[in-house]
């Protein structure tokens, strides 16, 4: 990649609030959550729907891809999904690291 | 038998394991020889579902292959489904060869599929490291420390035994190298006695060489190559040579096609029974491949068509499917080309259901001037030439939807919804 790239934080939130919302549809006996995975290969932030039921299979569906490495721009990103959505957020890969902004552990 | 004649020089083949999985494994944070994913197409014309990858593990546990059916997977929770995104794999699949070329100089790299790749690192493997594995070894690590992929590597004196090694020794390896050489192949390859696992026969060859009392790779290596030869063409040397190793083939010498020709085909969502229906796909289908046909500047003088029927279609005459040709006066105008298209469909189709289309231009020559024809208006000819340039013109600005006919907006047509697929299957989120 190389170079800053500017990212429009509410553009991104939008973006995955947007489509969560067609996947979302809160049916009874089904767990849903979003997950955070912090892919330290490809240097993104990647966003998945997560939906289980018991006894069937575990579906995971894409959302997005924040393209940055920056903490600081997750955070913000993330605090406006937290506006947009109830849904609980599972932190992968991230380590035993503080939120640089508000100084809570990433969890 | 005497190798000395033969090329000595050292090939990798190197693929990736599981790779769609793997590679949705990496983008959750998972171990990809860990993880119970499968990849499962859910697009229109699959059915219930198709799956494109299963991980190692799923694999292992569940017995899941590729290919699977949605309903042949066990409904657990342990295993987890997710969408495929063609387009994350061709881009995994460029920064894997970008390695690859830090190996071997441009023209000795040869991708063969979207997960593998033959190397030929007969000049450059003494500059990495004293023995191939320990190449082998170099590069497996680069790519899982910077992509976070497992890949396995296959080794040999040529291509073909650097693809046997891949596909008969890597996999169970557990280093996931494998090595084969002149010396060592009559004593990994001759005891094997399953056929089909061996890379080019496949199961009708197989059943053909058990006829003929061959029922193993030792077996067939000791036939009279003549009578083989004899009894099954040119295939029958080639098999002989693939017992002994041998493979002759220069990558850099590869020779094009005689005669090349434009296709296209797609499943059908469902079975069409409705003519009027059919007719509009075929259309779209046509549309699309005289469009990609007059990118490359060439008119067709033949066409071929192909309908495939519905299982419950077979039953009443017997027969899976149907293809015609016809030669044409050569053109590239897709209004005459679809109209020759209509006329062979309905000529031969009997009211059988269709599940499956397919088109093929050949035949082809230059198209650069517009010839005329006698018996028809020609500013009508002149414009209808020029409807179709400018047409392909919009749709190389602004997208294959740009301008679409009408009547793909009516029930049945397959050509927006397809839009979007890459060789299929979804391509993934945009604007990711």
């Amino acid at each position: 990649m190389g170079g800053i790239v500017l990212i429009d934080e509410t553009k991104e939130a939008t973006l995955i609030l947007e489509r969560l919302k067609p996947l979302f549809t809160a049916q009874w006996h089904y767990q849903y959550r979003i997950d955070v995975v912090n892919n330290q290969y490809s240097h993104v932030f990647n966003f998945f729907l997560d939906i289980r039921r018991p006894k069937h299979r575990e579906r995971s569906i894409p959302l997005h891809s924040l393209r940055t490495t920056d903490l600081e721009v997750l955070e913000r990103v993330i605090s406006q999904v937290r506006h947009g959505t109830a849904l609980t957020l599972n932190f992968v890969d991230f380590g035993h690291v503080r939120w640089p902004l508000s100084q809570c552990w990433i969890r | 038998m005497d190798y000395s004649q033969e090329p000595h020089g050292l090939f990798f083949m190197i693929d990736n394991k599981s790779f769609y999985a793997s590679v949705e494994s990496v983008e959750r944070g998972l171990n990809p020889l860990k993880s119970v994913i499968i990849v499962m197409s859910e697009a229109d014309n699959t059915g219930s579902g198709l799956v494109l990858a299963a991980s190692p593990m799923a694999k292992k546990l569940f017995g899941i292959s590729n290919v699977s059916r949605q309903y042949e997977v066990p409904h657990d929770e342990r295993i987890l489904v997710v969408p495929p995104r063609m387009n994350l794999y061709i881009q995994k699949n460029l920064a894997i060869n970008k390695i690859f070329r830090e190996y071997v100089a441009d023209t000795d790299l040869f991708p063969y599929s979207i997960d593998e790749s033959i190397l030929d690192m007969t000049k450059s493997w003494r500059l990495f490291g004293r023995t191939p594995e320990e190449v082998a070894r170099k590069i497996q690590l680069r790519i899982r420390n910077e992509l976070g992929l497992y890949t396995t590597v296959g080794i040999g004196e040529n291509p073909v035994q650097a693809k046997l090694a891949l596909d008969l020794q890597a996999k169970h390896d557990h280093e996931l190298i494998g090595r084969l050489t002149y010396e060592t192949f009559p004593e990994h390859i001759w005891p094997i006695t399953n056929l089909e696992k061996v890379w080019s026969i496949g199961h009708r060859t197989a059943a053909h060489l058990q006829r003929l009392g061959i029922h193993s790779m030792g077996d067939l290596a000791h036939v009279n190559p003549y009578e083989l030869r004899h009894e099954m063409g040119m295939i029958g040397a080639q098999l002989f040579a693939l017992a002994w190793g041998i493979d002759r083939s220069h990558f850099q010498q590869v020779r094009p096609p005689k005669e090349k020709s434009w296709s296209n085909s797609q499943v059908l969502p469902r079975d069409y029974r409705v003519q009027r229906e059919i007719e509009l796909v075929l259309r779209e289908i046509v549309q699309q491949t005289t469009s990609r046909m007059r990118h490359h500047h060439q008119q067709a003088g033949c066409i071929s068509l192909f309908v495939g029927f519905a299982w419950d279609g077979k039953a009443s005459d017997g027969r899976s499917g149907m293809s015609h040709s016809r030669c044409i006066d050569p053109t590239d105008n897709a209004q005459t080309i679809i109209r020759e298209f209509m006329t062979l469909f309905r000529e031969n189709w009997e009211g059988q259901p269709v599940r499956n289309l397919g088109v093929g231009l050949s035949r082809l020559s230059h198209s650069g001037k517009l010839q005329l024809d006698l018996f028809q208006d020609p500013d009508r000819q002149i414009k209808d030439d020029r409807f179709d340039r400018i047409l392909d013109e919009l749709r190389d600005k602004f997208g294959k939807t740009a301008v679409i006919p009408a009547s793909s907006l009516m029930h049945g047509g397959t050509m927006l919804s397809r839009a979007s697929l890459v060789g299929g299957h979804n391509g993934g989120n945009s604007f990711d």
